[in-house]
């Protein structure tokens, strides 16, 4: 067989594949996608968290696709959905571009993701001009659908909002801790819990401030705030914050931070600074990365989460987290965290909201979001539904608290959940080298 | 009333910080006394070097500090390199064109360090963490009391260099006097990229005590502190390395002082007030000459 012949049957067989190739799609898939835009830090100093956030939505995408895609009435069949990313380089102005770029040059039907709430307020504005379906997973102020300088009822919030896991952290410092302590130290049981807090100067950490001040103040708990310091974002040096809040002398120290922030700050407070207390975490840092930085120096530390790498609490979801987890995992050779978790639902609320539409519209997937009623999946939801509430378009999460405890297989902390008491597997500890604080 | 320990604490850790500036703008500092360039792309070699000792680090296993000798010649070569191929061809050609090829240098370094390293915040642990040496009323990490006294190595070690070998006295001449310097027979190009080097050797000298005191890294931390440099230069005056070293230090302090006492947010912002306030009463920062 000379040359010639061998490109004639080369060009032949290549022919074949492509219309073969051409004649599947045309038999099994219709004309028509769903663009999804995943908006997220995948650089910065959060890309941590942001490629968890992508790799999660590509998880859901590709188990939607792999079930044969979603069903979509003006299609008449189903169709496969389409990420796209975007990546808001960990600053208001780089989310700004990148979803007026999915927006405008990407044509996406709806939007999911946004980190940072100072992030995504910059942003949600392109948003709401446009009226493009929203799913926020990330973000966690409350402005983020509360603001009224803009039209929110495009934008749908699934996630806990500052308020709401601030005032859970509150109350599980006022019955969980304060009680543990003043039994530990033989204090008078009425002794209040002397309380720091380090917030990052920024929507999410001044909302998580003022929920534990209007806290303890609207349920009158027995809680002192002793200290109290701010921090810009992304800075690393804490010494001189952490100082101050040991000269303030705490029972226990709440901390919103990003994880960036948070290992240093914890590492530098039990390593350089001598600050022996509990460390109290937001939920956003339940991650691989934040047990892998921390160390030792997060052994009994406390985080607020509703998903976990490490754990998950017994119910109903177990099964569901697990065929998560594993694909997930094997896929990116790390667990997924808590960011993910909730992107990867927020792909499917969409999905789901596009199929009950049927049809990609944008006002119509926005009714039906505002109509969604839809089982819970990885996380558990209030009522084991996720539905958005009709004034701010929040879901309702069910919340726990861990705390972390040496595994030295794993050669890292690993989380067990101390409340509430219906899910709870281990009790809260208070190790010897805790100090208390004193007034 | 404040305890006296807590305030001997918060010096502490502006000296500590301050030891970090004043190396960054000592380097930054000996490139634009010799070859009067302003290069905003300085910080990506306190990032380079950052990653570097890291990643000897997890490579050998090494004692960090011991690394910072290997970091710094790594750098004194990517730092020469950077002068030879970038800087030199536009060197007098115009303030501009320097401003806009390290602007273009930053998004190089931190893509290129993004691609090899990921841009995945890191950190590392000192095998010295939770050592701490009691001196008088507070108890003072050893890690940190290890970084002063590498710095104050490194420095005296500059000065060395500079005061009693021919070849620093020729890049002191080269910065005194380019003309004369070439005259008198110095190679000045030579000058250039040798200064280049060391100035981006003492950034990554900064960047490993970052690294080895525990702060988290990623491509995108040299910005800020580039930044924090050239402030400290201009506070402490162009072109002169005690003013350099005083500037870093009070930075230290200053930023220290006022997370202390007005709050964290303020750090960056109270640095510069303090320039802009030297720099009203002496224009020429607290140790730059006259211009001739």
């Amino acid at each position: 067989m000379n040359y010639k012949q061998y490109t004639i049957i080369l060009g032949i067989v290549l022919m074949g594949v492509i219309l073969a190739a051409g004649c599947t799609q045309g038999a099994t898939q219709p004309a028509g996608e769903i663009k999804i835009g995943v908006v997220a830090s995948l650089t910065g100093p959060v890309s941590n968290l942001g490629n968890g956030m992508w790799d999660s939505a590509v998880i859901a995408a590709n188990e939607v696709n792999a079930a044969g895609g979603v069903y979509v009435k003006e299609y008449g069949g189903k169709v496969n959905i389409t990420l796209i990313p975007g990546d808001d380089q960990s600053t208001p102005a780089g989310g700004q571009t990148a979803v007026t770029k999915l927006i405008t040059e990407d044509k996406v039907d709806a939007l999911v993701g946004g980190y940072s709430s100072a992030v995504t307020y910059a942003h949600e504005q392109i948003v709401a001009q446009y009226k493009v379906p929203y799913v926020v997973t990330g973000a966690s102020s409350p402005t983020i659908t509360h603001r009224t300088d803009i039209d929110t009822s495009y934008i749908f919030h699934h996630c806990p909002t500052t308020d709401t896991y601030g005032k859970y952290t509150t109350e599980f410092i006022d019955q969980v801790i304060r009680p543990a302590i003043n039994a530990k130290f033989n204090f008078d049981a009425g002794r209040p819990l002397r309380l720091g807090i380090i917030y990052q100067d920024s929507q999410f950490g001044q909302g998580v401030y003022s929920a534990v001040n209007n806290t303890i103040h609207a349920e009158n708990l027995n809680i002192q705030i002793v200290g109290a310091q701010s921090f810009k974002m992304a800075e690393s040096d804490f010494h001189t914050t952490l100082t101050a809040i040991k000269a303030a002398k705490p029972d226990a120290v709440y901390v919103a931070a990003f994880t960036n922030e948070m290992v240093p700050m914890v590492t530098q407070a039990r390593r350089d600074v001598g600050l022996n207390t509990f460390f109290l975490a937001v939920e956003n840092n339940d991650a691989p990365a934040y047990y892998k930085g921390l160390g030792g120096y997060g052994n009994y530390s406390v985080i607020e989460s509703r998903f976990s790498p490490y754990t998950v609490p017994t119910g109903t979801i177990a099964d569901a987290v697990a065929a998560f987890k594993t694909p997930y995992t094997a896929r990116f050779g790390s667990p997924p965290d808590m960011m993910g978790a909730s992107t990867y639902e927020g792909v499917r609320i969409v999905a789901q909201a596009i199929s009950d539409a049927g049809t990609v519209d944008k006002a119509s997937v926005q009714q039906a979001l505002v109509n969604l009623r839809m089982p819970q999946m990885i996380e558990a939801m209030q009522n084991g539904v996720i539905t958005f509430s009709s004034n701010y378009h929040e879901s309702q999460f069910k919340l726990y608290m861990e705390q972390l405890v040496w595994n030295p297989t794993a050669g890292e902390t690993r989380p067990q959940i101390v409340w509430p008491e219906n899910l709870k597997a281990a009790d809260f500890v208070v190790p010897d080298w805790y100090t208390p604080g004193s007034g | 009333m404040v305890d006296v320990g807590i305030l001997l604490q918060i010096v502490f850790w502006g000296l500590y910080a301050g030891c970090i500036y004043l190396l960054l703008a000592t380097g930054l500092n000996l490139i634009f006394g010799v070859m009067k360039i302003v290069n905003f792309a300085h910080g990506e070699f306190l990032m380079l070097g950052a990653y570097v000792t890291a990643a000897i680090f997890a490579l050998s296993g090494l004692n960090p500090y011991a690394i910072i000798l290997l970091t710094m010649l790594v750098l004194v070569s990517i730092g020469g390199f950077v002068e030879r191929l970038c800087f030199r061809p536009i060197l007098g050609t115009g303030k501009l064109n320097e401003i806009f090829l390290s602007i273009g240098l930053i998004y190089v370094f931190e893509n290129v360090a993004a691609v090899i390293w990921s841009d995945r915040w890191q950190s590392i642990q000192s095998p010295y963490s939770g050592i701490s040496i009691p001196i008088g009323p507070v108890s003072l990490p050893l890690d940190y009391v290890i970084i002063m006294v590498v710095t104050t190595a490194i420095l005296t070690g500059l000065y060395l260099f500079l005061e009693r070998t021919q070849v620093g006295m020729a890049i002191r001449a080269t910065s005194q006097n380019r003309r004369g310097a070439m005259l008198v027979g110095i190679d000045v190009e030579r000058m250039d990229m040798l200064s280049f080097g060391i100035g981006s050797a003492l950034a990554a000298a900064a960047g490993t005590l970052w690294v080895v005191s525990g702060q988290v890294f990623n491509p995108y931390m040299g910005s800020i502190p580039a930044i924090k440099a050239f402030a400290i230069i201009i506070l402490g005056g162009l072109g002169s390395i005690p003013g350099a070293i005083i500037g870093g230090l009070l930075y230290g302090l200053a930023e220290n002082a006022t997370a202390f006492l007005v709050g964290g947010p303020w750090k960056d912002a109270v640095s510069f007030i303090v320039l802009i306030v030297v720099l009203i009463i002496r224009p020429r920062g607290l140790f730059g000459e006259a211009e001739e």
